[in-house]
């Protein structure tokens, strides 16, 4: 991320590049309706080969030499999802009820076949009392032949720094 | 969200609220027995505070709780460690707002007052204004030290109060544990800085505590991971394995697998069966350390599973600690063990933890899940018991303790709850 004062500093003052491929933002907004809706297996097939969720406990984190809350690889947002379907998460039984609005939608990368948005979020948790999440997310999207694929997601928790209630959903 | 405490009946015989097998509900809802719990296991006994890892360097500092009271962990300049009260002795501004940092002093924002990483009182502004006693000022303020403080292995421990038995006393069998996680580490060292998960449960802070040496719940909290993941290390049925529940004594206790693994006489059942070829730098340094059978067996063996109470669980690669809200709340803060100079498995670790441990953790998510279904449970006044008898008449005593070789037997939750009870009706502990 570009240090206050350097020359990505300047260009990032810029007003925004909010011209995000609708199929992008199609990807992003179905995301996160079937996170709301604990669709596990329908949100898990939105995932590249090579995908990662990434829940950082600070924003300039290294993962190799700190830890995440939620690192999962491919491999491990695919048992993620297993353990989910079981109907015995016992932290998700019923699931959570859900919304979240997303917003502020920019594009902050690009190459040919990929996009990076990042956006603002609002997540509405209800399970015995209605929780509030917040944060900044970061998406990165393949557009691919068999239409656009999840490759990261990062989610920065504006409470990332202090105590979370149990976050077993899908954030 | 707050859960209703149920009312006490007896609130100052807290000893009526504990009898060998079984246990009265309020330990976990009332906040009169909270208080007492504060004053006397947490403000008079020993408790975890950091390890020594986390402040590496003259001046880096960690901030903590104990007992509700802000306390700041600081390498001086000398390169001492001391545990200060977060506490400016003027008119008691906190003095130090982050959770970690490094600095050669504390400066109080509120009238500018300056102390040393040492605790020293070294500044005061506009000092004329304390006349002829502004070196007795000086003397007097520096920051107040906790009145006990000892080091095991590198766990950092204090007690607010001035006299009680030694760390070594109270930790008993206990060190034996730390030394197994020692022994792991080819210089003996452990470092705890890749930071801490925190974990917000809606639950007592025993209930945190106590779980962690539970062997009887894993097969139905955690069927989902065995269901959808992967079997267990070891089967989780207590008739299959060669798994022991330990009563260590002063409130200590454990889930000890070594028998089994020893039986089995495999390397790193405990760190998902790797293969040594996977860490070769790492078994390598072991071997060069220890020696090939040291090192071989300290594989096999793997990391304790051990609570030390009140406050420290060593949770295999893991170190959990809790810091107490109130009778409902607990925070529980989780941080990996690294080993220094064995990259190859610490990056590993982090993800194991990350895995199993913490808000979204494979296991731990639902652990805070059934600790706050417990607490709504406890509301309900009637019964009014918590029942721990499961293996109290198979529970045998040797030189390591009681020790049951059922691991779903009840051992570890009496030696902890007949350790409090003498803990809070004052004997020091
Ligand atoms: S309270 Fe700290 S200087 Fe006054
Ligand atoms: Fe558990």
């Amino acid at each position: 991320m570009a240090e206050p004062g350097t020359v990505q500093e300047v260009v990032r003052v810029q007003p925004a590049d909010v011209a995000v491929d609708p199929a992008v933002a199609g990807l992003i907004y179905l995301e996160a309706r079937l996170a709301d809706e604990a669709r596990y297996s329908e949100w898990e097939s939105l995932w590249a080969d090579d995908g990662l969720y990434w829940v950082p406990m600070h924003p300039g984190d290294d993962p190799e030499v700190t830890l995440s809350y939620i690192y999962d690889n491919r491999r491990r947002i695919k048992s993620r999802v297993a353990q989910l379907n079981t109907g015995t998460r016992h932290s998700q039984t019923p699931p959570s009820v859900m919304r979240r609005t997303i917003s502020n939608l920019e594009v902050v990368a690009r190459d040919e076949d990929t996009t990076t948005v990042a956006s603002n979020f609002a997540l509405y948790e209800y399970r015995y009392a209605m929780t509030v999440w917040a944060g900044r997310y970061v998406h990165r999207v393949q557009l691919t032949d068999a239409g656009p694929l999840l490759v990261a997601k990062t989610v920065h928790l504006v409470n990332a720094g202090g105590a979370l209630p149990t976050m077993s959903f899908l954030i | 969200m707050t859960v209703t405490a149920a009312p006490v009946s007896r609130p100052h015989d807290v000893t009526a609220l504990v009898e060998p097998d079984r246990v009265h509900g309020a330990v976990y809802t009332s906040p009169e027995v909270f208080e007492l719990e504060m004053k006397r296991i947490f403000r008079e006994g020993w408790v975890f505070v950091a390890h020594e890892s986390e402040v590496p360097e003259k001046g880096d500092y960690v901030t903590r709780r104990i007992g509700g009271e802000p306390m700041v962990v600081a390498r001086g300049k000398d390169g001492v460690v001391r545990v200060l009260a977060n506490r400016c002795t003027h008119r008691g501004n906190r003095l130090c707002n982050a959770e970690k940092g490094n600095s050669s002093s504390f400066r109080c924002p509120y009238h500018g007052w300056t102390f040393g990483n040492d605790g020293k009182l070294v500044g005061v502004p506009m000092r004329d204004g304390y006349g002829d006693r502004l070196n007795a000022v000086r003397e007097e303020l520096g920051l107040v030290q906790a009145p006990r403080q000892e080091s095991y292995g590198g766990f950092v421990f204090a007690s607010l109060a001035p006299t009680g038995i030694s760390l070594l006393e109270h930790l008993g069998n206990a060190t034996k544990a730390i030394d197994r996680l020692l022994d792991l580490s080819p210089t003996r060292e452990i470092q705890l800085s890749a930071g801490w998960m925190k974990h917000h449960n809606n639950c007592n802070w025993k209930m945190v505590m106590e779980n962690n040496v539970d062997g009887y719940h894993a097969l139905f909290t955690h069927a989902s991971v065995y269901d959808a993941v992967r079997p267990a290390k070891v089967s989780h049925v207590p008739s299959k394995v060669e798994v022991l529940v330990r009563d260590l004594g002063n409130g200590h206790s454990e889930i000890d697998y070594e028998p089994e693994y020893t039986r089995l006489d495999e390397e790193f059942i405990w760190y998902g069966r790797l293969p040594r070829e996977k860490a070769p730098e790492y078994v390598a340094a072991m071997e060069a350390a220890h020696g090939p059978a040291k090192a071989h067996q300290a594989l096999v063996s793997g990391p304790p599973h051990t609570l030390i109470f009140p406050n420290l669980f060593l949770a295999e690669m893991n170190v959990m600690t809790v810091e107490p809200l109130n009778a409902g709340e607990t925070i529980a803060f989780t941080a990996p063990v690294l080993i220094p100079g064995a990259p190859e498995i610490n990056t590993k670790t982090l993800r194991r933890t990350e895995g199993a441990m913490g808000p979204a953790g494979f296991l731990i998510a639902d652990d805070g899940e059934i600790g706050q279904r417990n607490q709504m449970g406890l509301a309900a006044q009637d019964p009014e018991w918590v029942v721990l008898s499961r293996g109290s008449d198979t529970d045998v005593d040797d030189e390591t303790g009681r020790v049951n070789h059922d691991k779903s037997a009840e051992t570890p939750q009496r030696g902890w709850w007949k350790h409090w009870a003498g803990v809070l009706a004052g004997s020091r502990g």
